[in-house]
């Protein structure tokens, strides 16, 4: 097993790298970290997998080498989303995790050497933690190495998402090392100073400029006591964010469609008989709203990734998807900006198209928001959806619709070529349409397609 | 991934003020609620 192109974004710990030969992903364990290793899978490492904290993996055999200790193959998954894709609920839990996997590695003699919300992976309605090479031998005489990381990358965004609106994690796109600690000081209210959350691990941090003079000249001693009594209070205030109560009711207008009931039974009847005619395993619901048709293939036992430009909506079904252990992996994304490649070399976190790609796309109400909304010719999306999925299953929403009149109630009709005929005409330059269905007597209209591309 | 933080500079001296804090705020909260307990009971007494 001998790496074939090492991961763009693992070069920064000496501990080990990731690499990929023949598409699987491996993790090489450096001879510098193998007392640290060797600690790890001592306790903690299955401690940790029993409680699906950490992903597991195997240790391959390999050629004696003096480059490398071990190398594992981790347990290989669906996809790979980032911190800036997450809704709050979901930044939640990958925050709570990382303290929760700190006090349990603390239990074990172990320490978290650093604490990025990139350590962490949304694998259906679960946060795992993938970085297995993290973990560092505890030394109780000294605080936390990654205290100010956890507080700028996971903290700040909480809070910021809590006080203001929920789509404000999305900052971490700008400043994927954590937000700095001044500009969250100075973006969150004065009413967050009389919090002890925010005023002492962002207010009173960031208003400390210790130098390492100082430091030296303080032979203070750290304890096991301290750091726990600082893990436990931010856990504990972690856990009781809540979002905005004026942002978080507008939610409701989901509940309450303006389209006819039956439409939605008419809508799942087909989609559910259009499944049933192609085979697929994997697929991405575009535009999922609160997760109605991907609930309905995540039944059909398909791996399903839901996309909303809506954080309330991915919030909603997050948590519906957590409390009822549904396989879905519910993102925050608008599609006419999806998260970009960003890092060193624009390659450390890939772009969103990238890591979404299943064997079918749902398209369902989409059209109209981007093609109407955004101004989006027809042909622009089939061609993007094509390079998406080989199937896919699409609504058509007429100019006659109650929700496109909408759209267009304030702005000037430029869409002459927004029809079915044209709709049809786009698609089949990048589909074989194999089926049509009217859904009910709404006017709109539901296609399954299969990719020209084969 | 690997962060090189200077545990002995800022990071450190926060640290151990926000655990003295915490150590002191115990105190605080146990005396608080046993004041807000003592309330509390004076109402519902009324």
């Amino acid at each position: 097993m001998l790496p074939e192109k090492n991961h763009p974004a693992s070069y920064r710990d000496p501990s080990g790298f990731v690499f990929i030969s023949e598409g699987v992903i491996y993790r090489q364990v450096n001879p510098g970290y193998s007392k640290d290793y060797e600690l790890l899978m001592a306790g903690l490492y299955g401690d940790l997998v029993a409680k699906k904290w950490l992903v597991a993996h195997e240790e391959i055999t390999t050629i004696p080498s003096t480059d490398r200790y071990k190398i594992l193959k981790p347990v290989q998954l669906d996809h790979i989303n980032y911190p800036y894709e997450w809704s709050f609920s979901q930044y939640k839990d990958a925050a709570l995790l990382t303290l929760n996997i700190q006090l349990c590695a603390m239990t074990h003699g172990m320490s978290l050497k650093d604490a990025t919300p990139f350590n962490i992976v949304f694998s259906g309605s679960s946060p795992i933690f993938i970085d297995t090479l993290s973990f560092e031998t505890y030394d109780a005489t000294s605080p936390w190495v990654a205290y100010r990381q956890f507080c700028e990358s996971f903290l700040a965004p909480l809070l910021l998402a809590s006080y203001h609106h929920p789509d404000l994690t999305r900052l971490m796109l700008t400043y994927p090392e954590g937000i700095p600690l001044d500009i969250a000081a100075s973006l969150l209210p004065f009413s967050s100073k009389l919090k002890s959350l925010a005023s002492l691990h962002i207010h009173l941090q960031s208003g400390i400029k210790g130098n390492s003079k100082q430091a030296e000249k303080k032979q203070v001693v750290f304890s096991r006591d301290k750091l726990n009594r600082i893990i436990t209070h931010l856990i504990s205030g972690i856990n009781s964010l809540t979002l905005n109560k004026k942002i978080s009711t507008w939610s409701n207008y989901y509940t309450h469609t303006i389209l006819q009931d039956n439409y939605l039974q008419e809508k799942e009847k087909l989609v559910d008989a259009f499944c049933e005619q192609v085979s697929f395993h994997t697929a991405v619901d575009l535009g999922a709203n609160t997760g109605q048709f991907a609930m309905l293939l995540e039944k059909k036992g398909k791996i399903i990734t839901a996309l909303d430009i809506d954080p309330l909506c991915i919030e909603r079904l997050y948590l519906h998807s957590r409390e009822n252990g549904l396989r879905i992996t519910s993102l925050v994304s608008d599609l006419m900006h999806p998260s970009p490649g960003i890092g060193w070399n624009n390659s450390e976190r890939k772009p969103l198209l990238e890591r979404i790609h299943a064997e079918m796309v749902l398209a369902l109400a989409l059209v109209h928001h981007l093609c109407i909304g955004r101004n989006l010719p027809f042909q622009k999306l089939a061609n993007t959806l094509q390079q998406t999925g080989k199937f896919l299953i699409i609504e058509f929403v007429p100019k006659s619709d109650e929700k496109v009149k909408q759209l267009l109630a304030f702005r000037k009709d430029i869409f002459s070529s927004y029809d079915l005929d044209q709709f049809k005409k786009a698609f089949g330059g990048y589909y074989d349409i194999l089926d049509e269905k009217n859904i009910g007597h709404s006017g709109r209209a539901l296609f399954l397609m299969k990719s020209k591309n084969g | 991934m690997f962060l090189y933080v200077d545990p002995g500079s800022g990071s450190y001296i926060v640290q151990l003020i926000i655990a003295a804090v915490l150590g002191a705020g115990f105190y605080f909260k146990t005396g608080w609620s046993y004041i807000k307990n003592f309330f509390r009971k004076n109402k519902t007494d009324d």
